[in-house]
């Protein structure tokens, strides 16, 4: 067994409460499965046993992170325990003054997502009415001196305003811009069809990321190919259990975001054992830790040290396998299950369909995993 | 005059008046008497690395010329710049520049160590010798035109000097007093050349790239040694933890952290916002001492400033 290394960063998810719908959003499908049932006091806790594992960072995410109202004493605590403390919002139910709080509290920095550089545009894919709230949030943000990170999910549906995108950025004098592309895992997954973009899209979306980057070192532009599109596995969290545990709103301490739908896995809850046990111990940690458990072609690739064989949640929800090679690779013999999807685009596009707590209407995407395997 | 080789020569001027270093705001405040003795003297440190450069550049375009009258010519450029030995008095290039070099109260050793060379600077002033290394000989001769330039800009040197700059003697001025007199042959032989050789719209257009790629590497050099003189700071969005579980320090920014060892932790203290990156680097030497502190301090800056822990006071 590989033993378990030195974590850096701790993603707690303080609930998966959220005023939006976001039909890409990253959260399980079953939300109802997962209750807020850490109090500030437990969290106070994990940070300490974080720090005392190493941990020096912690992104305050959800859901909406906001959405809980003792969100100042988990900053407090947070603080603390010496950890730098990053907010991840989506800019609503926060307020500026909740804001100010926050930063008094000790906050360190605050990323804003926005769904879209036009405000209807925005508001649509959120399924509510935000786009201003948010950017009152980002100017909030700068008045007070927090370091700006500004994030975009990018889709079908907006990939053509990346220039418009990045100049919203730099006119809000973000320090940095985000535009992450759409993961399809979860909801994204249940909603491939709807917010796949093209490969034209990608590569034009990637030329105006390197033209801005070259115009300007600010903001700190991160745009990275998307795995669908590269051929190669994405380094799916620096690899599994190895940098980040991300703790869930009911206390399950996994090394991602998606890792809780894996069959058949066992983690462990902060709430019953101490967080060190459940990062080294736990078996669903030490499954896919390091590389023993990689098949070829993983086992033998020179670069299985940079992408760590990809990520378990995309072999499991497209191949039924979590210990498969990524699809994403085109060394993998279901490199199709990918290509197809690419190749095969609905003719029309179909609508999305919003985040629920219930999780989507129809089994996710079950009918075109058929197809494209 | 051919008028396609009449449409060159314009094309070429025409870059020159709007991307020759002239423009650089360095050399606006250096002309201007707005320069410190210590960004004078930073200046004439960096600069002395182009010097050292060029005569290997003029080697690499002798390897590519066939022609034995072009060689005789050319090869009078890197005389011009190492000097004769075989006559004895007539001082070269590279001599002149220490010359002003110790005019400006620096040490001759320690500019001919090249030691202290700002990263930047060493980039832009390798970027041309790569350049003349990979492209043919009608490219790298185009590349140096921008002497078409000197000869009047080094003029102005000289008087801007003498009205400011009163604290350097006058017999340091030499260097800039021969180029004026060399730059316009040498620059005048070189379009000739260009201008016999560019036989196709498509060599002008090699050409007009070529002397453009060379304006833009005399700017970053510029822009090289202006960074020397920036101030930096630990950035706002950086926070620095002592490293409990590794030992040494962890710079944590949002969503990364970056390791900091050695005597890292050293120079990030004294980046403090008031002193500069070359104060910064002297005070350390001085500190520590070891030859290559000063290059290892700029490079760590460098290497800091681009991954978020540090910024420059503005």
């Amino acid at each position: 067994m590989t033993a378990a290394p030195r974590p850096l960063n701790l993603i707690a998810e303080l609930t998966y409460r959220c005023p939006l719908r976001c039909p890409y959003c990253s959260n399980p499908l079953q939300l109802r499965d997962f209750p807020d049932a850490l109090s500030a006091e437990d969290w106070g806790r994990v940070f300490g046993e974080a720090a005392a594992l190493g941990i020096v960072h912690v992104g305050l995410t959800g859901g909406e992170p906001s959405a809980r109202r003792d969100l100042p004493e988990i900053v407090r605590r947070a603080e603390a325990a010496g950890l730098y403390t990053h907010l991840v919002t989506a800019g609503m139910p926060l307020s500026a003054d909740g804001l100010a709080e926050l930063q008094r509290a000790g906050l360190c920095s605050v990323q804003v997502s926005l769904q879209d550089s036009r405000p209807a545009e925005s508001d649509a894919i959120a399924g509510a009415e935000s786009f201003a709230r948010k950017l009152a949030i980002a100017r909030a943000a700068r008045r007070l001196g927090l370091p700006l990170t500004l994030n975009f999910v990018l889709h079908r549906h907006n990939l053509a305003r990346v220039e418009e995108i990045i100049a919203l950025a730099r006119r809000e004098n973000a320090d940095r811009l985000e535009l992450a592309n759409a993961q399809y895992q979860g909801w994204a997954l249940a909603n491939r069809a709807a917010l796949l973009p093209s490969r034209a899209q990608i590569e034009a979306a990637a030329q105006a990321a390197a033209r801005a980057r070259r115009e300007s070192p600010r903001p700190e532009i991160l745009f990275v190919l998307p795995d669908y599109f590269r051929g190669r596995p994405k380094p799916c969290m620096g690899g599994w259990a190895r940098t980040h545990i991300v703790v869930t709103p009911d206390g399950r301490a996994l090394p991602c975001h998606g890792a809780a739908a894996l069959p058949g896995l066992e983690f462990w809850n902060v709430r019953e054992r101490p967080l060190a046990d459940c990062w080294r111990r736990a078996p669903g940690m030490n499954a896919f830790r390091g590389e023993d458990w990689m098949r070829d072609p993983c086992r033998s690739c020179p670069e299985r040290s940079r992408d760590f064989g990809g990520c378990r949640c995309q072999s499991a929800a497209l191949l039924g396998d979590p210990a498969a090679t990524d699809p994403a690779c085109s060394l993998s013999p279901h490199h199709s299950a990918i290509q197809s999807a690419l190749s095969d685009p609905a003719p029309t596009t179909p609508a999305w369909r919003y985040r629920t707590p219930t999780g989507p209407p129809a089994p996710p995407a079950a009918h075109t995993m058929r197809r494209v395997l | 005059m051919s008028a396609a080789a009449a449409d060159l020569e314009a094309r070429l001027r025409g870059i020159l008046r709007e991307r020759y270093h002239h423009l650089h705001p360095f050399n606006q405040r250096l002309h201007g008497g707005r320069c410190s003795r210590e960004e004078v003297r930073r200046w004439v440190k960096n600069r002395y690395y182009y010097q050292t450069r060029i005569p290997i550049k003029d080697g690499l375009i002798l390897t590519k010329a066939e022609d034995r009258e072009f060689r005789r010519g050319w090869i009078r450029r890197i005389r011009d710049h190492d000097g004769d030995d075989a006559e004895g008095a007539r001082a070269g290039g590279l001599e002149l520049w220490l010359q002003l070099a110790e005019a400006c109260g620096l040490e001759r050793g320690d500019v001919e160590s090249l030691r202290g060379v700002l990263p930047g600077v060493r980039r832009a002033c390798d970027a041309y010798v790569h350049f003349v290394a990979e492209h043919d000989l009608l490219e790298s001769v185009a590349a140096s035109l921008t002497e078409l330039s000197a000869g009047p800009f080094l003029a102005e040197r000289a008087a801007a000097f003498r009205k400011h700059y009163g604290w350097i003697a006058e017999d340091g001025l030499a260097y800039f007093l021969s180029r004026t007199e060399q730059a316009p042959r040498d620059a005048g032989e070189g379009l000739a050349f260009v201008l016999a050789r560019a036989q196709s719209p498509a060599d002008a257009d090699r050409c007009a790239a070529a002397l453009l790629r060379k304006c833009e590497i005399l700017w970053q050099l510029l822009d090289g040694v202006e960074w020397g003189g920036r101030r930096p700071r630990l950035a706002r969005a950086a926070r620095l933890r002592e490293d409990t579980a590794a030992g040494g320090m962890l710079a944590v920014l949002p969503e990364r952290a970056v390791q900091i060892g050695g005597s890292g932790p050293d120079v990030l203290r004294a980046c403090d916002g008031q002193h500069s990156a070359g104060q910064i680097a002297r005070s350390l030497r001085e500190k520590h001492g070891g030859a290559q502190i000063e290059a290892e301090v700029y490079d760590f800056i460098e290497r800091m400033e681009a991954q978020g822990v540090l910024e420059m006071q503005p």
